[in-house]
């Protein structure tokens, strides 16, 4: 387990430089350099290839990615060409505000889903499993925008109790973390549903009834243990795509949060401010992925037992 | 259809019977068929006493078995009729909340396949211990020891009890099934094809062991099984079950020296004869009917070779034999009907 | 067991017919997968209608007096914000979000089972190679990937292509890639590589079709993906722009004028809904039809 985990630790090196490259080399193809705007009619060509020296631009483009990931190991992610502020500043003082949103969704999702697709599980081939299967999946081909944007008309709009967007009360997180919780929800139900559907026919739960397991407890307690591990995949990967996605959500409820960052500055151009914002996105998301690995690895015994030292396992 | 009396064993001892299945009537009702499961069975059993029902797969061995535990899937399972008397609990009629009470305390169960019959996220101690805490008023502490004692019983070191199931082989899973369902010391065992599923070797093993430990408890057992001998070497009493109803029952003595059915006797002749290694295998020919559409007659007519008209025509009354002994067969209307192997056994006896 | 299956194996290769007309069979008892098919071909129907009969101008010239109109029996959808017929652009802008999630999912499909394939037929370093880049393109969310592509290159019909396609071909990588391990040992693959079939032949003419019945459920399901993806790209701003009528940017539109004319929003919205559910209710039964192991 141990030797895994520093394995799947150490090929997340590789994978950010990858992908931190691509972004990078993306960006950096833009027409038009960070410089273009500094250069001023008055500026002999010797002053401006001083200025793009400055910028590196002189250089070929790996150089000056190099020296991008250096920095950024440090912290040091350059200023903001609109704002003048550091790049990891303005980042990490707007991450709490995704994370935060992100969180009371996953809350929100979490609470709705887990009920409901037991619920559809244990009365699978019914009315009811048919009625939650089918909201499920209009839940998951809603767009969240449009979510959002109807509860916002509906209950900001129509009926004034709650903010439009970001005011720092606790009120203005209800209607996004509600639509962003709903859309969770939707693929969780169906996660839910067809894990305890796999796990209800599995024979250990008749060992449990024999044994004078009540049913509530057979369900809480032995079905859900185990369905719980590959529930527990799904609501980590949501949580990775709604902090990776949230730019969605922000846009519709204007929350401050790193979308909204990152979106502000590519409209503005502000290169620096979008690479380092869309880059340490995609470091927390492949993060995300990985701690969900290595979760699912920790909460199923048998998966744990592939990777623990050897030790006597079957003797018969 | 009045057979109650079919293996009527326990009369002269009333206050001892544990278990008293009685016209038993379990179906399957799917969309389009109606599986007749199980169709009027009654048995009963003594303390301490194990009999064993036996019959082809689909014979509804397993129907039976987990109608004593009122555990037959539902749906599509529907028990259509009679009652079942364990301890002195009506168990059809009990509700949730004392049946709960009664599995794994009065009666348990072992179940065919011991790599599917346990939670693979709970430790086998927690999952022995649960058992024990849900019937008995201990503190958890008490009843993980109480587990790893158990452990001990069926031949596991107590240390493993901390392991997961993934950690142990067929035989010892079927182990900790056997250490879950005595857990409480019930008075009903009942194993269903208990060693079907392990190797060859250790089947001796664990069917010693059940062996010993239904002494040691005095554990009531119903064996069901298809090997015939399994019943020999565990069992007092046989029920040749066949299309869901018992065809023969009595003693072991009865059944395996004095058998009458037709059926029981294919079984017989289908086993290897260690005696005599040169005689062939008399295989039954043909399949057990269709459990959907059972023929109006006897079940086994149309594959019984001393079958007649009569047979086909109507439903065998079950018929005492002795005491002990009852068999379910239409041709014994004639007193001179004899089966090839009471012929042969007669005159090896005279 | 394994003799068994790869029997059936055979019998589906040189049966394709028989399979399929046998999908088909399964899929028609499937209510929901019916009317999913039946939904998306009446919106298949309505976006051709769309190209032939509704013109540029129709959908883009503003009618200052007919600003926000409600949905009336002269306007179904009501107009826009600059008086311009809803429903007219909401049937022109079908073509975009649909041709866009065909392309992208069909892209994806093909770059993925080919190089999948490769990577489970050959093994070894192909198969590390091919795999370990699956795992980095998989590691970058769509929403984020088409912001820089879009925002770089210019938000042009092919660069939403790649962003959506390149995002949703890892799934397709994989599928194929253990589909193809799994058949890989079967006998009628060393058969023909005992009769000298070169590996390319082998791997698709032999592997790969007894690969596609989960292939398709995910192609299936991937595709109504696909469709909320290019809508909240477009959404956001990166993607199809107005004045053309993309289903995202005309929900994008109407937000700045949800409170007095909710119903710009509304129905495009709607459009999309309908086509993602559509989709995902033929995936479902697909799934259910294709594999029977899933079904209740």
């Amino acid at each position: 387990m141990f030797i895994y985990s520093i394995k799947r630790i150490l090929w997340l090196i590789p994978t950010i430089i990858c992908v931190s490259f691509i972004i990078y080399a993306l960006m950096d193809l833009a027409p038009g350099t960070v410089v273009d705007s500094m250069i001023t009619s008055e500026m002999t060509k010797e002053d401006i290839a001083e200025l793009r020296a400055q910028y590196d631009l002189d250089k070929p483009m790996v150089y000056r990615y190099g020296k991008y990931m250096l920095r950024l190991v440090q912290g040091d992610l350059g200023k903001s060409q609109v704002s003048g502020l550091s790049v990891w500043d303005l980042y990490t003082s707007r991450f709490p505000m995704t994370l935060r949103l992100a969180l009371v969704s996953l809350c929100i999702g979490v609470a709705i889903a887990l009920p409901l697709g037991i619920f559809a599980a244990l009365h699978s081939g019914t009315i009811w499993d048919n009625l939650t299967t089918g909201i499920a999946l209009i839940g998951i081909s809603m767009p969240s925008f449009w979510t959002g944007l109807l509860l916002l008309f509906a209950f900001s709009y129509h009926i004034k109790i709650f903010p439009s967007g970001y005011n720092g009360t606790l009120a203005s997180y209800v209607l996004p973390a509600v639509t962003s919780g709903f859309m969770m929800s939707a693929s969780t139900t169906r996660q839910t549903r067809s894990a305890m559907l796999e796990v209800l026919r599995q024979d250990y739960l008749r060992t449990a009834r024999a044994k004078g397991v009540s049913e509530r407890m057979i369900i809480i307690k032995h079905a859900l243990g185990n369905a719980l591990i590959p529930i527990i995949t799904q609501v980590g990967m949501m949580l990775a795509f709604s902090l990776a996605g949230s730019v969605v959500i922000e846009t519709v409820f204007m929350w401050p949060g790193i979308g909204q960052l990152t979106i502000e500055a590519i409209n503005r151009r502000d290169t620096p401010l979008a690479c380092g914002g869309i880059i340490l996105t995609l470091i927390l998301f492949i993060t995300m992925l990985l701690i969900v690995d290595l979760l699912y690895a920790l909460v199923d015994p048998r998966i744990r037992a592939q990777f623990a030292p050897a030790r006597r396992r079957k003797s018969a | 259809m009045g057979n109650e009396h079919i293996t009527n064993n326990g009369l002269a001892a009333e206050g001892d019977i544990v278990l008293e299945v009685k016209n038993l009537v379990v179906h399957y009702v799917l969309k389009k068929e109606t599986v007749e499961a199980v169709n009027d069975i009654s048995f009963s059993l003594k303390k301490g006493r194990a009999i064993g029902l036996v019959g082809e797969t689909g014979a509804g061995k397993t129907t039976t078995a987990l109608s004593i535990m009122n555990l037959v899937p539902d749906p599509p399972g529907v028990i259509k009729n009679g009652t079942i008397n364990v301890c002195g609990y009506d168990i059809l009629k009990l509700k949730h909340n004392e049946l709960k009470k009664v599995r794994g305390k009065d009666v348990s169960m072992i179940f065919q396949d011991p790599m599917t019959a346990l939670n693979p996220v709970m430790r086998v101690g927690d999952q022995i211990a649960e058992s024990v805490r849900l019937h008995e008023n201990v503190s958890k502490a008490k009843a993980y020891e109480r587990a790893v004692e158990m452990l001990e019983l069926v031949g596991i070191s107590g240390e493993r009890a901390s392991e997961f199931p993934h950690q142990f082989s067929g035989g010892m899973k079927q182990r900790v099934v056997i250490a879950i369902a005595l857990a409480c010391s019930p008075h009903v065992l009942i194993a269903d094809e208990p060693t079907t599923a392990l190797d060859v070797t250790i089947q001796a093993q664990v069917l010693d062991m059940m062996n010993d430990l239904k002494k040691k408890f005095n554990t009531a057992l119903v064996m069901i099984t298809h090997d015939l001998g399994v019943v020999a070497k565990m069992c007092d009493e046989v029920a040749v079950m066949y299309a869901g109803r018992i065809v023969e029952s009595g003693t072991l003595e009865d059944v395996f020296n004095d058998t009458m059915h037709p059926y029981t006797e294919g079984l017989f002749n289908s086993l290897p004869n260690l005696e005599n290694r040169e005689a062939e295998l008399e295989p039954i020919p043909g399949l057990m009917p269709d459990p959907t559409k059972l023929p109006p007659g006897c079940s086994f007519a149309p594959r019984c070779k001393y079958a007649t008209e009569a047979c086909s025509a109507k439903r065998p009354e079950p018929r005492k034999v002795s005491d002990t002994h009852t068999v379910l067969c239409t041709r014994y209307d004639d007193p001179s009907f004899r089966i090839k192997r009471r012929q042969s056994n007669e005159q090896h006896v005279s | 067991m394994n003799k068994k299956s790869s029997q059936t194996l055979i019998s589906q290769k040189y049966d394709r017919k028989g399979l399929l007309s046998e999908i088909w069979q399964r899929i028609r008892t499937n209510p929901g997968a019916v009317l999913g098919m039946i939904v998306l071909c009446i919106l298949m129907l309505t976006m051709l209608y769309g190209i032939f009969f509704i013109s540029y101008e129709q959908v883009t010239k503003m009618n200052p007096l007919q600003r926000f109109k409600p949905p009336s029996a002269e306007h179904w959808f009501g107009t826009d914000e600059m008086g311009r017929d809803l429903f007219l652009r909401v049937i022109y802008g079908l073509r975009y979000s649909y041709s866009l999630a065909i392309g992208a999912v069909a892209m994806a499909f093909v770059i993925g089972t080919f190089f999948g394939s490769l990577a489970g037929f050959f093994g070894g370093r192909v198969d590390t190679i091919i795999m370990r880049t699956t795992d980095i393109m998989s590691s970058v969310p769509t929403i984020l990937l088409g912001m820089v592509i879009v925002s770089v290159l210019g938000s042009s019909t092919l660069n939403l292509l790649l962003a959506i396609g390149i995002t949703a071909s890892p799934m397709f990588v994989r599928m194929s890639r253990a589909s193809v391990l799994t058949v890989r040992g079967n006998e009628y693959v060393e058969a023909a590589q005992a009769i000298g079939m070169s590996n390319f032949r082998i791997v698709f003419t032999q592997a790969l079709p007894n690969a596609l019945s989960p292939l398709i459920v995910t192609l299936t399901s991937r595709m109504g993906t696909a469709i909320l993806e290019i809508a909240s790209l477009s959404f956001i701003g990166f993607g199809i722009k107005v004045p053309l009528p993309e289903l995202g940017a005309l929900v994008s539109s109407g937000r700045n004028f949800i409170n007095p004319a909710p119903h710009i929003t509304i129905f495009p919205g709607l459009f999309i809904v309908l086509t993602t559910f559509s989709f995902a209710m033929l995936g479902d039964g697909l799934r259910d039809a294709l594999d029977p192991r899933l079904k209740k």
